[in-house]
């Protein structure tokens, strides 16, 4: 009983404690993560805060989003799709990299016509639905360290996320999940963005992250 | 004078005319041989005599320690895809062009070019090279190779820089002045970097998928700023091996090798001075070159 007792005060006092450090960055979320190949039509728009939003028409790849410079393992990412209507391949997805090692990573929430799957490396339960944590290599590919052997960590929503409401992405969950699986993450952060990234597709997404 | 010599001193001329307006010019791989302190044949426009010390740059990874450097050589450029063909027979460059730097070459690769470029020029490899057995120093998963190389010490042939020459002398030396990279602190005037090494300049966060729709790539070798000692590119255009295994506190030796100075494709912070890099020593890539060095 005491051991139980002292185990709960310690899991209270982490929780505390983690709650004291979680970070959600309401102020930070400006930075902006924009790419357009030039093929198409992509019209891109920087709103206020953390609003961004994309046109797109027959395009080519591109990326857009927006979020922080620096990520952070325990940020809980805030963000409503006000529209998400991909018509072809696009991902709605947290992304971003660490270093040390050099990381990849996504935490794909919806897509058009195409779900990124990889190595598959278990499940997790996360603001309220299951994703599969998958795993892949990429072999002298190109990274923001220049080109390097790294690893990509997935996590994908199992089934599409609903749009149009304001919905979160505890992103340490899928942290701890790819840790749990053999998938550390590195010890230095890059950015780390809401972003809609297309693949030769059309569509229009609207999305405010906080 | 004969005409050889009249050729010598015009290149001569025009190099330093070009570098006297910028250093806008291309850069032909040519030049007066003299002596270097070994004995070795030395082409004067393309070795820099580095004076060795302690770092007077005050932010370096050895600033402000006891750390001291010997006199040493090392190259003005890049390794060209000419110097590189002249060696080696074939050319392994995603992009072509004679006075572009070489890409695409392991560290094994740039080990092999400094031993037979020594012996075609009648100098004492720098290198020995075991194939028959792995390496047991090489912890890597991912090197299919594990050459065993060591090196002799008081041989004059080329090799690669260790990592602490290359951060000398990319801050500068003795002449340091403190730059963030590479003979300034503003990239764009000292380095070919994703912004600004494809048909557009490019702004934003760093993107993979507009870099290479920009078409970025190698540009020719010595169009930037020189730096402190007159090294060319130390940021930036392809970033050059060391001859280290990486360490940190995250990463144990015998992983990677070291590379500096950053190259066309990676992010800003890759082309700062203090930035260390790391790759598989049998990995390639497109902005994957090197510089020689020499003992003085």
């Amino acid at each position: 009983m005491f051991k139980k007792k002292k185990l709960m005060a310690v899991l209270v006092a982490v929780a505390m404690v983690s709650a004291l450090f979680a970070v959600n960055g309401a102020s930070a979320n400006t930075y902006w993560q924009y790419w357009t190949d030039g093929i198409g039509y992509v019209n891109a728009t920087n709103g206020q805060g953390g609003n961004y939003s994309v046109s797109w028409s027959n395009s080519g790849n591109f990326v857009i989003g927006k979020g922080w410079q620096y990520g952070a393992h325990n940020r809980v990412v805030n963000y409503n799709a006000g529209a998400w209507q991909p018509n072809g391949n696009a991902y709605l997805t947290l992304y971003g990299w660490t270093r040390n090692p050099l990381i990849e990573y996504y935490v794909v929430d919806s897509w058009g016509s195409y779900r990124p799957t990889g190595d598959y490396r278990g499940s997790v339960y996360s603001d309220g639905a299951w994703y599969d944590l998958y795993h892949s290599w990429r072999y002298n590919a190109p990274s923001i360290d220049g080109t390097q052997t790294f690893q990509q960590y997935w996590s994908v929503r199992q089934q599409k996320r609903p749009t149009g409401s304001n919905v979160s992405i505890t992103f340490e969950n899928h942290v701890n999940a790819w840790g749990a699986a053999g998938m550390p993450m590195g010890s230095s952060w890059s950015y780390q963005v809401l972003a809609t990234e297309g693949y030769y597709s059309s569509g229009y997404s609207n999305v405010t992250v906080w | 004078m004969s005409k050889k010599k009249t050729l010598v001193c015009a290149v001569f001329v025009l190099v330093a005319a070009a570098v006297a307006v910028g250093g806008c010019s291309s850069v032909q791989v040519s030049g007066a041989e003299q002596t270097d302190r070994t004995g070795g044949k030395l082409l004067s426009d393309q070795m820099v005599l580095v004076e060795g010390g302690t770092f007077k740059h005050k932010r370096s990874n050895y600033s402000g320690g006891e750390v001291a450097v010997q006199d040493f050589y090392i190259g003005k450029y890049e390794v060209t895809q000419k110097e590189w063909t002249a060696v080696m027979g074939s050319n392994p460059s995603k992009f072509r062009g004679d006075n572009l730097p070489v890409d695409s070459v392991s560290w094994y690769e740039a080990i092999e070019y400094c031993n037979r470029r020594s012996l075609m020029e009648g100098l004492e490899p720098y290198y020995n090279i075991d194939k028959s057995q792995a390496d047991p120093d090489n912890k890597s998963e991912i090197d299919p190779l594990k050459w065993i190389v060591t090196i002799n010490e008081g041989a004059n042939g080329y090799r690669l820089p260790t990592e602490l020459e290359w951060e000398y002398a990319a801050s500068g030396g003795q002449k340091s002045k403190g730059y963030k990279y590479s003979g300034g602190n503003k990239p764009d005037d000292v380095s070919w970097n994703w912004r600004n090494a494809g048909n557009r300049y490019l702004k934003g966060g760093w993107s993979w998928q507009s870099i290479e729709n920009n078409e970025n790539r190698t540009r020719p070798v010595g169009r930037k700023k020189a730096n402190e000692l007159g090294l060319y590119d130390m940021s930036g255009n392809v970033r050059e091996w060391c001859w280290d295994w990486y360490e940190d506190q995250m990463v144990e030796s015998g992983m990677f090798r070291v590379v500096r100075g950053g190259g066309w494709l990676g992010d800003v912070h890759t082309l700062e001075i203090k930035f260390r890099g790391m790759f598989d020593a049998s990995g390639v890539g497109p902005d994957q070159g090197f510089r020689v060095a020499r003992n003085a």
